[in-house]
Parts: structure tokens; sequence; C-alpha cells
């Protein structure tokens, strides 16, 4: 009676847990130990029976309850606990000669776990689902409540739990793996000990719950037994690959759960540990992103800043003060010279770290020591902190970088010391030329790297301060004249350059005349004389001696000096050209990625172009002539006629190049149409068939294919095409790749159009009406690629059915999905909205049934009926059209079977009653 | 097996469980009735295995802004007007602009003025280097 009372008492909070187990233990000591001597044999295991049984009567009564209510729970829970307090309570009475015993000690509180087992462990077969869930709710419980099972019984249980791994039910399942998970944990501790049979079994489990994870249709079951399993050599791999799981809250357990109890993060593979924070930070969701941010700046930091006190339930006695050694062993174990690229992850990595850590926005210092001994880490963390600083949009952090960063002149001294050193070990590199040992090259990336970061800085300073911008300008003019300087930091410097000169076009003048410059003290190079002093004369006869055929060249002086170079030398001189060349192609694609302005009023440009660029995509060197392309491309974006004149060409390099070369052309073609406007395509069917054909390149070229969804979606969501025809043609050779089995697995492909296609057709009508003309020719272009399939007995699964891509096709030009300035997105609110598109859409569908339709698709055209949305606000003279379109198709009995007949008429019902009601209103 | 005196009835809002009062036989049916095979509780063996293994495809990481700037000129948006003069070195630099991803759904598209260039003779190329 009394244990009837705890239970209902346990049920409604388990704030009380605690004080309900200490009584309820009084009751069944009262019942097994009688202190009254005489009764104790005789009565006592009698008593004990009974309270075993009382017990367990109340535990069948939780059974039933559905898993939405939580009393259930709540009782399992105090059940657990009432088990391991009493058991406890036991072995203390036993003594302590007991305790290490090997064989288990046989208690009143063992005999009651026995018992209820052996009760509940059939339960597990029950009918009904509920039983089923509480039953191994309660096992798996159980066993993790407990320090030690006896034998027998652990081996029932295992049994049991086994079977529910494959429940129907969801919830079942993912109760089950919570009580294997411990018991495949416990038994590999154990397996030292135990016999091969026992060890066996154990990796038996093992291996069948690693499936479970991989394969487990539900997330609920996965995400429970990633946070419960094991995590030991062997398993890992499976656990950490769950950081790129379909379901979200698993990925974000992986962040917020597996690795912060994985211990020290350092022990994971360099490339694990970039792998996790890259799928992390660019995870699709927000919560996901938000743990692996957490993970990084709470938990790996603290893993290199020092050594926390943990205390034995694992938590952090409290966070480690900042130290700057932590930091940049944290940078360093990142990998930061790799990972802190352009597009690398420390970048956003750093940015969540300066975020959430006031602590280290505040400790950390840049002293002269500091500037005057570079590493790569130490620069990457001065320049995060200063893109964090400049670039938070509160602007609260503009007042630390004028207190901590130094100002330009100074970095401009620190830059120029780093240059410096870089090309010194450059050209010692070079003069060694084989002697390539490792440490050196991994001493030059370094030092590189260390230049780019202090550019990156550079690229968000403010020049108004004269002197500052001067020592800087003069800097980065002098540095882009060495040749041997790397194609990244010209990249860079060129950007600075550009940001120093004025953005007006006085300053972009200045801007390519200074660049223009550098390269012409590049190109001198070639001599092996001293080079020329006045580099625009230098530059001048380089031009003059320019022949339209060769690689520009100005050694023609220098050849007839030494005319007896030996085969080797010359073929050494040859080399350097072509590399002198491609360097100055780089500055000079660098420059012009930075101009906007008109390039024939640009005169410096224009001879750049017909002394450079032109005899550059003539050359028989193909990286040469390549790199030549990009330029020519960037000038056709300058001017029209240059454009135009060169479209042929472009198209002549897709025609005949490698996939990246093809690539390149589009991306060429695409940019001249986006800033030159639509014409040069339709005076040129040439190029759309170029785009068509790039698009259907799957199967040989799944990257030409990508690169082309992308230009193409460009194109059309941005309107630089205009032709109806041709817009037409490539939005249904889209809408088809998009269904296409061959580029299913073209992720390229598909996530430029998740994107594209929706939005495309519901930003405008227009849009929306040119996806509907096109609907049913595609439909039936897919319905063939099916056929085809079939034929050659390729398995049709992996390809949706025709249905399916009609149910799309229907969803793209539902008029109420449509956008409408000053309307809220919301399609259940535009209920009123102009519905002459599906109408439009109905009169297409019927008119394809009057004709040769094969049975299969006719099926599935015939089912988009039901899909359709009639709007009572669509035009009259539409609603009239289609009305008497639809009647003469009951009339002329277009369709016989029963589903196409009775698809037909609640149609036609649908519009008479819209129909009729405007009849009555013009009449009336 | 024992357990004999089984009883419960279930109450509505809230719902408690009576450990006290009888139990008809049906609650008791629920209880023990097993299951009449294997197979109707268990999952079909076509469900056991997943062809991803319920992995993510790999990630493109396709980012909506990509559509808005030329693939030569990251830095140059398309669709605005050359803005020349505007703003003054690095200061103004927003490398992403204040558009987000996420805000590029219809309505965004739908605002978008169609490009330069149509019939104007000579249209400049557009450029915002903020950079």
């Amino acid at each position: 009676p009394h244990i009837v009372n705890v239970f209902r008492d346990a049920q409604r909070t388990t704030a009380s847990h605690r004080k309900l187990v200490v009584s309820l233990r009084k009751v069944q000591e009262a019942c097994c130990y009688e202190p009254t001597s005489n009764k104790k044999s005789s009565i006592g295991d009698f008593e004990e029976d009974e309270f075993n049984l009382e017990f367990t009567r109340c535990v069948l009564r939780v059974m039933p309850v559905k898993k939405s209510e939580s009393v259930g729970e709540k009782t399992v829970r105090f059940i657990g606990l009432f088990l391991r307090y009493a058991i406890e309570k036991d072995n203390e009475y036993l003594g302590e000669e007991d305790q290490d015993a090997s064989t288990m000690p046989e208690t009143p509180s063992m005999r009651l776990t026995n018992y209820l087992m052996e009760t509940v462990l059939p339960l597990l077969q029950s009918k009904d689902k509920f039983v089923r869930y509480r039953s191994t709710q309660l096992i798996s419980h159980i066993i993790n409540s407990l320090d030690a099972i006896d034998d027998d019984l652990f081996q029932k249980l295992r049994q049991g739990l086994l079977k529910r791994i494959r429940d129907k039910e969801a919830m079942v399942r993912s109760q089950a793996v919570l009580g294997l998970g411990r018991l495949a944990g416990n038994q590999i501790e154990g397996a030292g000990d135990t016999e091969g049979s026992d060890e066996d079994a154990s990796s038996g489990l093992l291996e069948k719950l690693l499936e479970v994870l991989q394969n487990d249709p539900s997330a609920d079951v996965r995400r429970s037994l990633l946070v419960n399993l094991p995590i030991l050599p062997n398993t890992l791999p499976y656990l950490l690959e769950r950081a790129r799981d379909q379901d979200a809250m698993t990925r974000r357990a992986v962040y917020a759960r597996l690795l912060p109890a994985l211990g020290d993060f350092r022990h994971l593979s360099l490339n694990m540990r970039e792998k996790l924070l890259r799928w992390g930070l660019r995870d699709r969701d927000e919560n996901v992103r938000k743990a692996a941010g957490r993970l990084f700046r709470e938990r790996w930091i603290e893993d290199c800043a020092g050594i926390p006190e943990m205390t034995e339930d694992g938590k952090a006695l409290e966070i480690a003060e900042p130290s700057m050694d932590g930091l940049l062993e944290l940078l360093e174990r990142i990998d930061v010279v790799n990972s802190g690229v352009e597009n690398g992850v420390a970048i956003e990595a750093m940015k969540g770290f300066w975020e959430g850590r006031p602590d280290y926005r505040e400790f950390v210092t840049f002293d002269d020591a500091f500037w005057q001994t570079l590493s790569a880490e130490a620069v990457f963390l001065a320049r995060s902190y200063n893109d964090f600083c400049r670039n938070d949009g509160s602007g609260n952090y503009l007042g630390l970088v004028e207190e901590k960063l130094p100002e330009v002149t100074k970095l401009g001294f620190y830059l120029e010391a780093y240059i410096k050193a870089l090309i010194e070990t450059i050209k010692r590199n070079e003069a060694n030329d084989n002697g390539g040992e490792e440490e050196e090259e991994e001493d030059t990336v370094e030092q590189e790297f260390i230049v780019e970061q202090l550019l990156h800085i550079a690229l968000t300073l403010d020049y108004s301060d004269e002197v500052g911008r001067r020592k800087m300008f003069a800097l980065l003019r002098q540095s882009l004249s060495i040749p041997e300087l790397p194609d990244e930091i010209t990249k860079l410097t060129v950007n600075v350059l550009r940001d120093i000169c004025a953005p007006d076009i006085a300053g972009e003048r200045e801007f390519c005349s200074v660049v223009l410059e550098a390269v012409a003290d590049v190109h001198d190079t070639i001599v092996d004389d001293d080079p020329v002093d006045d580099p625009e004369e230098s530059f001048h006869s380089a031009r003059s001696e320019i022949s339209g055929d060769s690689t520009p060249t100005k050694n023609g002086r220098g050849k007839s000096k030494e005319p007896e170079l030996s085969e080797e030398e010359a073929r050494a001189k040859a080399l350097k050209e072509i590399l002198i060349n491609l360097k100055c192609l780089n500055i000079v694609q660098c420059m012009l990625t930075n101009v906007g302005g008109n390039l024939k009023e640009n005169e410096s440009l224009v001879s750049m172009l017909n002394n450079l660029v032109v005899p550059a995509v003539r050359s028989h060197e193909t990286p040469v002539r390549e790199r030549g392309l990009v330029c020519l491309g960037l000038c056709a974006l300058l001017d029209r006629s240059l454009a135009e004149e060169n479209l042929t060409l472009f198209i002549h390099f897709y025609a005949k190049g490698h996939s990246a070369l093809q690539i390149t052309a589009l991306q060429i073609l695409t940019d001249i149409l986006n800033v030159h406007g639509a014409q040069l395509l339709s005076g040129n069917p040439t190029l759309l068939k170029v785009y068509i054909k790039a698009l259907r390149s799957g199967s040989k070229n799944p990257e030409v294919q990508a690169a082309a969804t992308t230009a193409v979606c460009k194109l059309l969501l941005g309107r630089a095409v205009t032709d109806p025809e041709a817009c037409a043609d490539l939005l249904r050779t889209l809408v088809v790749s998009y269904f296409d089995p061959i580029s299913s697995e073209n992720q390229g492909v598909r996530q430029a159009l998740n994107y594209f296609l929706p939005v495309f057709c519901y930003s405008r009508l227009e849009n929306q009406d040119l996806m509907r003309s096109i609907a049913l020719d595609t439909l039936h272009s897919l319905y063939n690629i099916r056929e085809g399939l079939e034929e050659e007995d390729v398995d049709t699964d992996d390809m949706i059915t025709l249905a399916a891509i009609g149910a799309c096709l229907v969803d793209w030009t539902d008029p109420r999905k449509c956008f409408i300035p000053g309307l809220p997105l919301d399609a259940e609110k535009k209920k009123d909205v102009n519905g002459d598109v599906h109408l439009d859409l109905l009169m297409d569908i019927l008119s394809k049934l009057r004709g040769n339709v094969n049975k299969e698709e006719k099926k599935a055209i015939v089912s988009l009926f039901s899909k359709l949305y009639i709007s009572p606000s669509s035009s009259e003279e539409k609603m009239n059209e289609a009305y008497d379109d639809i009647s003469s198709a009951v009339e002329e009995k277009l369709l016989t079977d029963v589903t196409g007949r009775n698809a037909i008429l609640k149609i036609h019902t649908a519009l008479g009653k819209i129909h009729n009601s405007l009849q009555e209103a013009a009449e009336g | 097996k024992p357990t004999a005196p089984a009883r419960t009835r279930k109450e509505k809002e809230p719902f408690q469980i009576d450990f006290m009062s009888p139990l008809d036989g049906s609650a008791a049916d629920v209880i023990f009735t097993h299951a009449s095979s294997n197979s109707n509780i268990s999952l079909p063996k076509k469900d056991w295995r997943s062809k991803t293994r319920n992995l993510l495809p790999d990630d493109k990481h396709f980012n909506s802004k990509q559509l808005l700037s030329l693939f030569l000129k990251p830095k140059a948006k398309m669709g605005r007007k050359m803005a020349l003069g505007r703003g003054v070195f690095g200061n103004t630099n927003q490398p992403e602009g204040d558009i987000q991803p996420g805000d590029m759904d219809e309505a965004f598209w739908a605002q978008q003025k169609a490009p330069l260039g149509g019939g104007e003779n000579g249209a400049i190329p557009q450029g915002d280097y903020d950079a």
C-alpha cells in the first residue's frame, strides 16, 4: 500500500525523487531485513517476495503509457534511481570484504532487479507499440543506471534489445540502442579479461550498432546512438561521419555533444580537424554552425590554452585565462598556413572566435616585438583581429584597431621587411635549384603567407594620411616590378594599389599607368643586360619588337649580341621568356579585374592590349595563350566592339579547349553578355548552341555542365537574355537536366538549380509563363529519357516519376506562388490572384491530349488536372476561352477511361461555376 | 506469471497513472498480448540499409550571391550603375556587400532592375569596387 503511494508521487515530479527513494528503501528494508531476529528467517523471505511483487506490479502499470505522457518517463527514471540506490545500500550492508569478489553477491535488491527484468523482458515482443516502447525504455534505463548486472540476465537483456533495433517503430529502436550502446561499451572494457567468445559477441554487437548508426532511417535513432556509443578508435570514424548526416540535429549533436565529450581535439588528425571545422562552420543549418563555432572558441582553445581543471563528471571548473601561446597553438593546430588562405575555413573560425571571446579581444596585444618576429600563426591572428574589428557592423571595435594595430607607415615598413626576406629566400632557392630541401620550401610558404596576410591588412587601411600613403605606394610599386613575386601576392598588391589611388576616373588612370610601368620593368628582365632605366621607354621599345605571331619578346637585341648560345642555354632562355610573359599577363589580369572605365579612353590600356595581350592570345605556348585569353576577355568587358569582334574567338576556345579552358570561355562569354547586353546572343546563333551544348555535357564533362548551369542561371535571372526563343531553349534544357538521372549526381548542377528554378519562376509572371510554355515539351523529353533507360534495362529507380516531375512543373507555374509587389509571399493569402497561367497550361494539356500521346505519358499528364489552380480572378477572356476548350473536350469525349473522364469533368465543373458567375455578373 | 491483481484505469487530463485502482481485462491484454509474428513489429528488411548512409551529398556551397557578380571580376556587381566616386579607400570595405544570400528570394529578384547595356550604345560596364 505504501509502495503504491510512492509510485503515485513519483510520477508527478522528479524533484521529490530523492526523498521518495529513501522512503521506499525503508519499506524494502523493513521487508527484507526485519530486525526481530526470530521472525527474520521464517517470514523474511515471504515479505521480500511480497515487496517485489508489489513493486513489479506498479512497474507494469507504466507499460501501456503513451510516449507523449511525461509521467511515464518520470516513473521510469524513478525506478532506475531506486534500484541503483537500493543496490548500493545492500552492498554497504554486505561490508567491504565482499566488494571485490568476482562473483556478484546475491542481495535483496539484486533479486528484485532480476525478478523485475524477467517480468518485463517478454513485453519486448508485445503487440502494442507503447508497451514495447516502455519496456525497452525501462530496460535500457536500468542498464544505464546500474554498474553491474548478473551474467545470465545480461545475456537475456542483450538478446531482447537486439531484436528491438529492428523494431518497426523508431521510438522503440531509439530506446533499444540506448541500452545496447552501454552494453557495447561495457563489453569492450571487459574484453581483456574474458574469453574469446565474449569478445566476438561484443564486437558483433558493436558492428550491428555501427550499421544501425549508418543505415537507420530515423534520425532520432542515429542521434541517440551517436551520443551513446562508446568512443573508441574503431567507432570514432563512424561517429565523426555523422557530421555530414542528413539530419541537422544529428549534425549538431556531433559538434555540441560528441566532440566536446571526446577530450583533447589534438588527438584528431590534422585532416579531420580541418574537415570538421569546415563542415561545421559552413553547414547549411544555423544551429550546426553555432555549435561548431562554440566548439572552436570554447573547447578547442581550452585544449591549447591551458589545462582547465576538470571535475569528475568532465565539466570544466572554470575557463582558462586567455593565453597568447594557446591561441597561437590553436592556429597552428588547424594548420593556418593552409586553412587561412582565401576561402579557407580559418577565416570564419577566427571571426567567430573574436565575436564570442571578449576576454581575448581585450587581452591580445601586438607590440613591436610581435611584428618583428611574425610567424604564420601570429600574422593571421593580427589579420583576423583587424578584419573582425573593422567589419563588425556595430563599429564598436574600431577603437580597438586604433589602439592595438600599427598605423600605415609602420605597417609599410614591416611589409617591406617581410617582402625583402621572401624575395631573398626565393632567389636563394632558385640559385640552389635542385637543392629543393623541404625545409626551405616550407620556409617560403610561410613567408609568402606572412606577406599575404600583411597585404590583407593593408587592404583595409585608411590612406588619407599622406606620409603613410606615399610609403605604401612606393613600396608596392617597387615590389610589383619583381618578377619573382608570387601570383597571389601580386594580386593582393595590385588590389591595394587600386585602393590607394583615388576611386574616380583619374585615380583609375593613375593606377593603370603605375601598374603598367611595373609590367614593363618585369618585361625588361628578359634581357640579360642591365634593365633600361626608363621603364616607359623600354615598354615602348618592347612594343615595336613584337610581331603578330610569336610571344611578345623584346630580346632581338640580346639575341643579336650573343648569337652563339648553346642549345641548353637557348632552351633556358626560352623558358625564362615564357615565365616572364606569364608574369606580365598575371599582373595585367589582376589590374584589369580592378578596372571599370572605357578601354578606348585609356591609351595605356589600348597599347597594353595590342602589345601584350593580343600577341599572347596568338602565342604557341599554351599557358601564355590561355592567360592571354582571360586578359582579352577582361578587355572585352571594357569595350563593346572588342567583345563583338572576339566573340568567335572565345567560342573557338570553347569548341577546341580542354574542360578548364571551356569553363573559362563560358565564363568570359557570360560576363560579356551580362555587361554588353543580349543583342550579342540574338545576333549569334552559334553562341546559343554553345550554351545548350555545354548544358548537356553532363555525361562527358560534369564540371563544364555545372559551370554552364551557373552561367545560364545568371543570364536568365539577370535578364541578360531577352529573346523569348533563346530563353525557352535555355530553360527547357535546364529543366531537363534537373530531372535527368545523368546529372543527379552532379551536385554543382543540382544545387544551383534547386535555388534557381523556384526563384526564377516565382519572381516574375513572364518567367512563370515561360516555364508554362515549355512544360509539356519538357515532360515529353523526360518521358523519352525514361523510355531510353528502360530499353537499355537501366534501373529507373534513380529517376523520379513523370507524375512527380509534372507536379513540380505545375507547382512552379502556380499563380499563387508568384511574387506580386505589395503582397506577402504566403500562397494561402493570394487566392484572388490572376490565374491565367494555369488556364493556359490547362489548354496546353488539352491540346497535347488531342494529339498522339503514349499511354504512360498520358497518365502523367492527366494527373496534372487535379493540381491546377483555377482562380476566380483570372481574366474573363481567358476564362471563356478555357471553358469553351474544356467543354468541347467533354463533348468530344477526349478521354474515355474512368480516371481521365472524372478528372476532366471535375475541372469542367470548377470552371463552369466561375464561368457562370461571370456570365451572371455581366448580365446582371 | 505473477502480478495477479493488476488493475489500472486511465483518467483524462492531466494524465496520471493510477497505481491503486483495479484493472480491467483489456488493459492486461494490452500489456501481455504478444505480437503474432516478429515481422509484424519489425522494420522491413529493405529499410535496413540506406544507399546514402544517410549522409548529405557533397556540399558545393552554391551561393546565390555569385549570381550577382561577374565571373572574371567578382568584386564588380552587375545591374548597378557604375559607382565611381563612391566611398573612399578601404574603410568602406564591406567585402560581402549588405545582401545576405538568405534574402535573395523571389521578391529580391522581382525587384532587380534589368541590366544595363540593353539598347544604349557603348554602355559602360558596371563596377563597384569597394576593396
